[in-house]
């Protein structure tokens, strides 16, 4: 089969597998087995055979050469990234860097990625407008596929053991119940299971996405996977609230998302990536082929913009509009873009300013926080800014480094403080996201992606090993651990394993753990971008550098708090053991994968795979910001930038690792003393910089008090208004209701009385006397004719 | 089956059974009987209209089944009714109006299956019951506007004593804001029919444009006779065909410099807007819903809100297209309005049913904004897709507010039967102890809060993505309520079915949820789930009738309302040059 039918028929069967999984699990789940044992099987079943099924993807992508015949320009970029990583070769030099240089001058691949793209089917259609569910592939989409499935598996297979509590009934510890005991009930083994199955769909729809909608769609559906896995302990108040924050949290950034995607779809009529069947695609409009694959708004963002020239039903012609574009009409709408769908990834990535669901959403099981909330769904947002990238103007693009630098530091120092070691993690997480971000924002398109890559692996290893220790102890609080090495040898050696790959050992210049190359080739395009902005860059070569110090002094804290040392709490300390098999073998898996996968001279390492999904095209120089300038990324490989970052790096880093040995290792300081000599930093840290204080005052409180407003103006001035209406209408009613009975009635009965006492007083007349009536008639008479004579004489 | 039987059929066959209900042979001793042939008629109506909706088999072109694809009225029929007012008993279906009926047979014989819980009076409830129905379904399928108008009316009195006689303490005072809210609608479209009505002339029409409006040929060849008298008309299509015409009949003005058919905007839609309901003419909603039975929530929020958008897209825009054109700005701000407004009161709300209540104003919102999103021109270009796209979403957005809300309205239901209160605060914990209750919950809630894979999120994003092309401040506001809408529909779910324990009264009335039930709101779930991921089950019906009438007016904005504008901005321009 030709690889553009076998490829998505593969990734969309791995991508289908768990959907298939949790509906299964939903129909039966309580039924599989006691508890749903059955269940985990099944989920596993599916992602496993999604892995194996990404695994063949991977195999037919690399063997079948799909990516390597692009330009052979390209194939130099990759060979100078070797060599300025590489091994004792690089000491050989000076004609490596002049290869290097002349690559700089010429040599970036012109032509589009291999890429294949098309539609599935269709959502709906209004004439032109088209709304479908597509696949876009290319080496990232596989090289995510298998990592995202890989350590899915591997975290399916840990929940065995960590979950096997929810085989039976549960004593909640930390639910009291208004009786004063403690929550009892039904395990929910398979419920686990079934919202892992479902997270997978989600995540893996998340990467196959041919366009902006479908993204968006498996967005929302990874973000309450989110709330589900977080908000797991359901009876938790704090687990519930976690789980509404994080959703909520996260619709926030979906707000400028959805904004960003407005401003496409109104201009562009299109979400589609790639082009389908002949419709231009995003990418290609913004990087036209025509203009060098350079930034270029599109002609729909020109024309949507320049509607004040024509009067509507006035066609433009192309003349005018690239007359409108050099004029700058529809810059903005791709500023709007870049930095709506941006507003996305702040929010799904826990960037600043949205960065404050992550820490709390550990309170779901630590599986849940190793899979969703470190290796894969919070780097979701990274994966976006990266896969968007060719959308993103200059100016876009500051915005996402600005903060990606400022979300670094700031996770970074809280983590120094943090006792939770779980929350420890999790703002390491923030920070290493903000890291990658970062990149991306300096121009570091392959060094953001390779971070995210190898960051997965330690990052997930990292917090399978503390859920081992959390569920050796019963403990998150580092205050009560210690000494544990002893307890639980592999858990204490693959988590240092993991330490030294966040912290990036290595030695210099020779071969180092993932971590160490992703790290270095961020800093490196950091210098170079410096070079390039001296105004902008300082800050951000600042951040990632000194970042990487604090990066290695939290992490060995954390280790020495955790492992070494005596026990500081011996009743958790005795209670302690080691983790059953089928939670450490995954753990001794992703401790192998953090030590080699960052490696670059495989024939399939990741810089070379993320090489051939790169877009074409050298960045303009911003229009809003005309001095900033984009090197092209293979500059960072220069050796002044290169060794540069390298050694700055070690002495940092190793600064950071000293002192934590100090502190924590050898324990010749005291941190107490620190803490009560910067008390009032310690404080900030402690309270995470007051964000979420802040963000209760000025969001929560007052969005609380509008509803209250609103609901209070319904009830008081419209209903009020309604009521008044209807009182008033009554009011009328019985005014009306008075004088009727008062004045007509009354007129009338007035009438009638008189009509009645005139007649009553006639009455006496009425004798029934001939005689006399025959005297009153002639008296009558009489009288009347006197009348008329008197009254003709008198006329 | 001729289209004249199918339709009088659909609409005829609940009031029918009605009729047979008020013998002295069913008696309320008997409620079973009652119930079930109340449900039989809605099943048959509703057996009808999915009957309708299936594709004609090949070869059989003459069928009365609804064709899709076909963007004009379908299986119409006129009768003479009251000839001397040229009054017809006409009817027909298109693609928006044929969606609506199917929803309205299948929330209707839902909600009937939810009625077995009434025991108070059962035969009369179930004969207003019924009535309602006959109503709801001549509403959607009548084309002659006084044949609207009076199964619009017909529909408001069982609606009255629904909610009047069988709801809750504070019943009396909450059918007559509804009544009367109502009824002042009407009788704005009352002027307004009659207005339209003493302005037409189908002379006005050409031969090509009367058959099209399906008149009948008797009056086709009247009017070709010709002759001085105007030949007045309740016919929609055809006052439709008039209101586009270059020179239209209600371009004359009328008061206070507005004209004819600018006044006739203002009069209907208000008396739509009322019962969308919009803000701030949204009250009754919430006092009718908290009070009514939980049957009649549904269908109050499932069908009777839709008639509002209905009649806007079948009534308001196609007769009154100049007013239409200059107050769109308006229609839309006020969906915006309805939005926020409604998703602000929403998460105030201390009861579950007015919050569904505040929900159900919020997401009609959604409706209102799509439809409003008048644009001919995307930039420079004349294209009226994105404006078909938000009439579309809009459209859709009706069907999957049906749904949900029709759900939500009926969880909130099963719960208050049990424990006889619907205090948020005083709730918790129903997860454990009424599982599949609550999953279902999640689901249509979910639905609610417009998660992908989910009914409410095709209606909510295709109108949001609309509304940039027509004004960029809307879109923004409009978008940021997607944050409102998560906050009070987690808080909620969050109030309700998680945490350890139930706090309120009447624990021990708590029992899983019943079969029954489980009927009632597994098929809602399934709709929503099935239109979340494959929302071409609504649009091939809907869609083309809807590209069609967006077509038209984009048609007419290009050719009539485009030069007329620039006509006035050129006199301005002169009037500016004098001295």
């Amino acid at each position: 089969m030709a690889p553009d039918a076998s490829l998505p028929l593969l990734l969309g069967l791995a991508w289908l597998l768990p959907l298939a999984s949790f509906a299964l699990i939903v129909l039966v789940g309580p039924k599989m087995g006691k508890a749903g044992v059955l269940a985990a099987y099944v989920a596993t079943g599916a992602i496993l055979t999604s892995f194996v099924l990404s695994v063949i993807a991977f195999g037919i992508w690399h063997f079948g050469h799909l990516g390597y015949d692009r330009k052979t320009a390209e194939t130099h970029v990759v060979a100078a990234a070797e060599d300025a990583h590489g091994s004792g070769e690089h000491a050989a030099g000076e004609s490596e860097h002049a290869g290097a240089d002349s690559h700089a001058a010429h040599g970036v691949p012109t032509a589009p990625p291999r890429v294949f793209t098309k539609d599935w089917y269709t959502l709906a259609q209004f004439g032109a407008l088209k709304l479908s569910i597509s696949y876009y592939i290319d080496s990232l989409t596989v090289l995510m596929f298998t990592m995202v499935s890989l350590i899915a598996t591997l975290i399916h297979f840990y929940s065995f053991g960590y979950m096997h509590e929810e085989l039976h009934e549960v004593v909640d510890h930390e639910v009291t119940l208004a009786d004063g005991h403690h929550l009892h009930r039904r395990g929910r083994f398979y419920r686990f299971f079934q919202y892992l199955s479902l997270f997978c769909f989600s995540m893996l729809g998340l990467v196959i996405a041919g366009n902006v909608l479908m993204v968006f769609v498996f967005w929302e559906l990874v973000g309450i996977c989110s709330y589900f896995l977080i908000g797991f302990y359901i009876e938790r108040k704090s687990a519930q609230n976690a789980a509404n924050k994080a959703f909520i949290v996260n619709r926030v950034g979906d707000f400028g998302m959805i904004i960003g995607m407005m401003a496409l779809w109104a201009s562009l009529g299109t979400f589609a990536f790639g082009d389908i069947d002949g419709q231009q695609g995003i990418f290609s409009s913004v990087r036209p082929s025509a203009n060098e694959s350079q930034v270029t708004v599109p002609d729909g963002m020109v024309k949507f913009a320049a509607t004040e020239h024509v009067a509507a039903g006035v066609e433009a012609t192309p003349a005018q509009i690239s007359t409108w574009r050099s004029e700058g009409y529809g810059y903005w709408l791709l500023v709007i873009a870049g930095v709506g769908i941006f507003c996305g990834c702040v929010g799904k990535s826990a960037q600043f300013p949205l960065h404050v669901w992550l820490p709390d959403a550990m309170e779901g099981p630590t599986p849940v926080s190793a899979l969703v909330h470190s290796a894969t769904m919070v780097a979701a947002g990274v994966y976006l800014a990266g896969r968007f990238y060719p959308v993103f103007a200059p100016e876009a693009l500051l915005v996402i480094a600005y903060v990606g630098a400022i979300t670094l530091l700031l996770a970074a120092t809280i983590a120094i403080t943090a006792v939770d070691i779980k929350r420890v993690l999790a703002y390491s997480t923030v920070s290493q996201l903000g890291y990658m971000m970062l990149a991306l924002g300096v121009g570091g398109w392959a060094a953001g992606l390779f971070h995210l890559v190898t960051h997965a692996f330690f990052k997930s290893l990292l917090f399978m090993c503390s859920g081992s220790v959390i569920h050796a102890v019963h403990t998150n609080d580092m205050r009560r651990m210690g000494g544990l090495r002893h307890k639980m040898p592999w858990t204490a050696y693959t988590m240092l394993v993991g330490v030294l790959a966040i912290y990036g050992a290595a030695i210099p210049f020779v071969v180092g753990l993932s971590g160490y190359y992703s790290k270095d080739s961020i800093i490196a395009q950091a210098l170079s971008f410096w070079n390039s902005n001296p105004t902008h860059g300082a800050f951000f070569a600042a951040a990632a550098i000194g970042g990487a110090g604090i990066t290695a002094f939290y992490m060995f804290r954390l280790w020495f708090m955790t492992f070494a040392g005596e026990p500081r709490d011996h009743h958790a300390y005795e209670h302690a053991h080691e983790s059953p098999k089928v939670m450490y073998v995954p753990l001794v898996i992703l401790a192998f994968f953090a030590v080699t996968v960052g490696f670059p001279r495989l024939p399939f390492s990741v810089p070379k795979l993320l090489e051939q999904a790169r877009y074409p095209g050298e960045f303009t120089a911003g229009k809003l910001l005309p001095d900033l300038v984009y090197p092209e990324e293979h500059l960072s490989h220069l050796p002044q930038f290169h060794n540069q970052a390298e050694v700055v790096v070690t002495f940092v880093a190793l600064g950071g690792l000293v002192l934590a040995i100090a502190f924590y290792g050898l324990r010749i300081l005291n941190p107490a003393e620190v803490k009560s000599q910067f008390s009032a930093v310690y404080r900030l840290l402690w309270n995470k910089w007051y964000f979420d204080e802040l963000y209760d005052a000025i969001f929560v409180r007052p969005v609380l008090l509008i509803s209250k407003l609103v609901g209070n103006f319904d009830r008081r001035f419209i209903d009020g208004f309604v009521d008044g209406l209807a009182r008033w209408t009554r009011a009328v009613a019985n005014f009306d209701d008075v004088i009727d009975r008062y004045l007509v009635d009354g007129s009338v009965n007035v009438v009638a009385a008189w009509t009645y006492s005139i007649a009553d007083g006639l009455r006496g007349l009425q004798t029934g006397k001939l005689r006399q009536y025959v005297m009153l008639i002639v008296i009558g008479t009489v009288a009347l004719t006197l009348l008329i004579r008197w009254s003709v004489a008198a006329g | 089956m001729e289209s004249e039987l199918l339709l009088s059929l659909i609409v005829f066959l609940p009031a029918l059974a009605a009729l047979v209900l008020m013998l002295p042979l069913f008696s309320n001793q008997r409620p079973d009987a009652i119930r079930l042939l109340s449900l039989a008629a809605t099943v048959a109506v509703f057996l009808l209209t999915v009957w309708m909706a299936l594709d004609r088999p090949a070869g059989s072109d003459a069928s009365t089944r609804f064709q899709v694809g076909e963007a004009s009225m379908q299986d119409t029929f006129a009768r003479d009714w009251i000839p001397s007012f040229n009054i017809y008993y006409f009817m027909g279906v298109d693609g928006i109006s044929f969606t609506l009926v199917l929803l309205t047979s299948f929330v209707t014989m839902l909600s009937m299956g939810a009625s077995w819980n009434i025991t108070k009076h059962v035969k009369a409830y179930c004969i207003l019951f019924l009535l309602l129905e006959t109503g709801m379904l001549g509403v959607f399928l009548a084309l002659d506007f006084f044949l609207f108008y009076v199964f619009w009316e017909v529909m408001l009195l069982p609606m009255y004593f629904l909610i009047g006689v069988w709801g809750g303490p504070r019943r009396e005072y909450a059918a007559i804001k509804f009544f009367l809210f109502t009824l002042v609608g009407s009788v704005l479209m009352l002027i307004a029919i009659l207005m339209l009505y003493f302005n037409s002339d189908l002379g006005r029409l050409s031969r090509d444009q009367l058959q099209a409006s399906r008149v009948p040929n008797s009056v086709v060849q009247q009017v070709e006779q010709g002759g001085t008298e105007p030949i007045h008309t309740f016919n929609l299509l055809a006052l439709a065909q008039m209101g586009q015409l270059p020179d239209s009949p209600f371009d004359k003005e009328l008061w206070l410099g507005h004209s004819l058919q600018w006044w006739a905007f203002i009069l209907l839609f208000i008396g739509f807007a009322i019962k969308v309901p919009v803000v701030p003419v949204h009250t009754w909603l919430p006092d009718a819903h908290v009070e009514a039975p939980t049957p009649i929530s549904m269908i109050l929020a499932g069908i009777l809100l839709k008639m509002g958008g209905y009649g806007i897209i079948r009534i308001c825009y196609p007769i009154c297209p100049d007013a239409g054109y200059d107050l769109a700005y308006v229609v839309a701000g006020i969906g915006v309005l309805s939005m926020v407004y409604g998703a602000f009161a929403a998460m105030s709300q201390k009861d579950f049913k007015r919050l569904v209540a505040y929900s159900s104003v919020s997401h009609m919102g959604y409706v209102i904004l799509g439809i409003g999103v008048w644009t001919a021109w995307a930039g420079t270009d004349y294209n009226s897709d994105y404006w078909s796209m938000g009439m579309n979403g809009a459209m859709f957005q009706m069907i999957a507010h049906g749904i949900s809300s029709a759900g939500m309205f009926f969880l909130v239901g099963v719960i208050y039967d049990r424990v006889h209160h619907r205090n948020l605060d005083e709730f918790g914990g129903l997860f454990a102890k009424m599982p599949v209750y609550s999953g279902l919950a999640f689901g249509i809630f979910f639905a609610g809060l417009g998660l992908p894979g989910l009914c409410g999120f095709i209606g909510e994003v295709f109108v949001t993505l609309s509304v940039w092309t027509y004004s960029q401040a809307l879109a923004v506001i409009s978008a940021s309520v997607v944050i409102l809408t998560a906050g009070y529909i987690l808080w909620t779910l969050q109030r309700v079915y998680l945490g350890p324990e139930y706090k309120g009264p009447h624990e021990d009335g708590i029992y899983p949820i019943t079969p029954r039930e489980i009927a009632i709101a597994a098929p809602l779930l399934a709709f929503a789930i099935l239109f979340g991921v494959y929302p071409s089950a609504v649009f091939r019906y809907m869609t083309p009738s809807i590209n069609k009438t967006v077509g038209d007016l984009a048609t007419w904005t290009k050719e009539v309302k485009q030069p007329r504008i620039e006509a006035e901005r050129s006199s301005e321009m002169e009037l500016a040059q004098k001295p």
